[in-house]
């Protein structure tokens, strides 16, 4: 019997739970995570120091400096999950590692539940490092709960949706590059109609347009909440289409996931 | 007791490009097997088949008596040396030991314990809290080939253990990968292109040329089996040059005098015994009052057998 054979068999974890646990550890002690969170917290610090003593944009009501500051930190966080979600299964198929993960007898769905959980984890640590601002520039108008529970509810939902996109694109692209550049670009596809005109956003299409775009939906309830401070159910329906994409896309991506091959499009 | 590896009629496509083509293959239980093939042969699509990473395009095939219907009891009983395989830079040697033993089912004081006896089996327990950015591709290798015993596989499959290594880092692994296998106990494929090494390591040798079986069998019989003319290496007194090739002509030997002016290269026909042919000949040389120099059979190496056979082929 050799040694492997020998060692005591103790209940094992759920295989999820393994990944998720070392992506973690890979991101927070051994990784970008650390430096990501420093540097949005140093854009954080800046934007609020913006709002609050800049002469030329203190008109800005403290309910209205707060929903600047909390888009701003719903925003850029959600790029970071999307980045890191990109990243992570054509991340590893680039590094020459997807191999030997595809070699255990791990479920592959379980492998990117666990690789979805790290990259959730960032929106989590952003939204805890956006607290403060928030409590500092909303402080004592009543909006400080309100914002923090718009922003934790909506942050959550676009960073599942934004999780399962990235693992969607990761899980097909064949290389890093490849699936960065098609994140992004969905990014800006879905920030872009909050460049359009007011005017093109009043009338039905753009008002439709908004509403089934998760990201502009998402921040516009956050606006009605924070800034007219309408209660959380008033404006529900803005809600809908990130709650359905935080539910179709990580479906998506585990449905696929469970065809995980070493090529992009090559059948495992 | 079932065979360790068995394979049907097993084929790949790529598209139009046929990789690997019915290959029908046996190899019992505890065997360490050669795998060799010129680039491209299909050598690290068969081990991609046999590991369940690829999906073969028709035939089928069992691991340990497992089949090929079953891919993650399969990757259960296998161990794995990926050609191209790539470390996680940012986890120690035991780190990324534990996190695979984890992966197959261990618990965390489990995976530990498995970590660190592998890391001592490979020569990297001093090494094992170091970040793998730091190995060498040696130590990487080694690290490799303690991941693919992380499960304590039946079947070992590595895949080109020795590339982009020095003459010393090859020897290495390769002592390495036939401590293992006599210890371990489990059936091992090694893929690699360092022939004498094969020859010395492995039972049995396969040689795969552009996706199909062209031998199989022990390194004697595939030796025997290519059967292509010997060479002779005839070493004698300048003096006496002309007398050894008029015995060489009586007995009939076809013979050249080399580049160096004492020496003749004899050719040994196919199908007659080189060890008799040569002891004949030495026999005929002494009675003929020549003094033999230096005398040696060349050809019928591993490394002839594979040529013979991938260039007929």
């Amino acid at each position: 019997m050799t040694a492997v054979e020998s060692v005591r068999r103790r209940p094992a974890t759920p295989a999820s739970l393994v990944v998720a646990e070392q992506e973690l550890r890979d991101l927070w002690l051994a990784g970008r995570g650390l430096p990501l969170a420093l540097a949005f917290s140093v854009l954080l610090s800046f934007t609020t120091y913006l709002v609050a003593t800049n002469q030329g944009l203190n008109f800005l009501e403290q309910r209205e400096a707060v929903n600047v500051t909390l888009q701003v930190a719903v925003a850029v966080a959600a790029l970071l999950v999307l980045l890191w979600a990109g990243d992570a299964v054509s991340g590893e198929r680039e590094r020459g590692t997807l191999e030997a993960l595809l070699l255990v007898p791990t479920p592959r769905r379980a492998l990117v539940v666990g690789k979805a959980a790290a990259a959730l984890s960032l929106w989590l640590i952003a939204f805890a490092v956006s607290v403060p601002y928030v409590w500092f520039l909303g402080r004592g108008v009543g909006v400080v709960g309100v914002a923090l529970g718009s922003g934790l509810a909506v942050g959550s939902l676009l960073a599942l949706f934004l999780v399962g996109l990235g693992l969607l694109v990761s899980v097909f692209a064949s290389s890093n590059r490849l699936s960065l550049a098609i994140g992004l670009f969905a990014l800006l596809a879905l920030f872009a109609p909050t460049q359009m005109p007011s005017g093109a956003q009043k009338g039905w299409a753009g008002d439709l347009l908004l509403r089934i775009d998760p990201l502009t939906a998402g921040l516009h309830y956050l606006g009605k909440v924070v800034v007219d401070a309408h209660g959380a159910g008033q404006d529900a329906s803005w809600l809908i289409a990130p709650a359905v994409a935080a539910v179709l896309l990580p479906a998506a991506a585990l449905a696929v996931a469970g065809r995980l091959s070493l090529r992009s499009g090559e059948r495992a | 007791m079932a065979a360790a590896i068995e394979t049907h009629g097993l084929t790949k496509w790529y598209g139009g490009l046929r990789a690997v083509e019915q290959l029908d293959l046996e190899v019992e239980a505890g065997v360490v097997l050669g795998f060799l093939g010129p680039n491209g042969a299909g050598k690290t699509t068969v081990i991609r088949i046999l590991t369940t990473i690829l999906r073969p395009s028709a035939g089928s095939f069992a691991i340990a008596g497992i089949p090929h219907t079953r891919p993650v009891e399969i990757r259960r009983r296998v161990g794995v040396l990926p050609e191209t395989a790539g470390y996680p830079e940012g986890q120690t040697g035991a780190e990324f030991l534990r996190y695979h033993a984890r992966l197959f089912g261990r618990s965390r004081a489990d995976a530990r314990s498995i970590a660190q006896h592998l890391l001592g089996e490979v020569g990297l327990a001093e090494r094992a809290d170091s970040l793998v950015s730091r190995y060498s591709r040696g130590m990487r290798q080694r690290l490799g080939i303690a991941r693919a015993l992380v499960n304590d596989p039946q079947v070992v499959f590595l895949d080109e253990p020795s590339l982009g290594l020095d003459p010393a880092g090859q020897r290495q692994v390769l002592e390495l990968i036939g401590r293992l296998a006599r210890e371990h106990g489990a059936t091992v494929v090694v893929s690699t292109h360092l022939l004498a090494e094969v020859e010395e390591l492995c039972d049995q040798v396969l040689i795969l040329h552009r996706g199909r079986v062209v031998a199989h069998g022990t390194t004697g019989e595939l030796t025997r089996l290519a059967a292509g003319p010997r060479r002779g290496r005839l070493r004698v007194p300048v003096g006496q040059l002309e007398r050894a090739a008029a015995a060489l002509a009586a007995a009939g030997i076809d013979y050249a005098q080399d580049g160096r002016r004492d020496e003749l290269e004899l050719t040994i026909p196919a199908g007659t015994d080189p060890e008799s042919a040569a002891a004949d000949v030495l026999r005929r040389l002494l009675a003929a009052n020549v003094a033999v120099l230096g005398f040696a059979l060349e050809g019928g190496s591993l490394s002839d057998a594979f040529l013979a056979m991938t260039e007929a082929s």
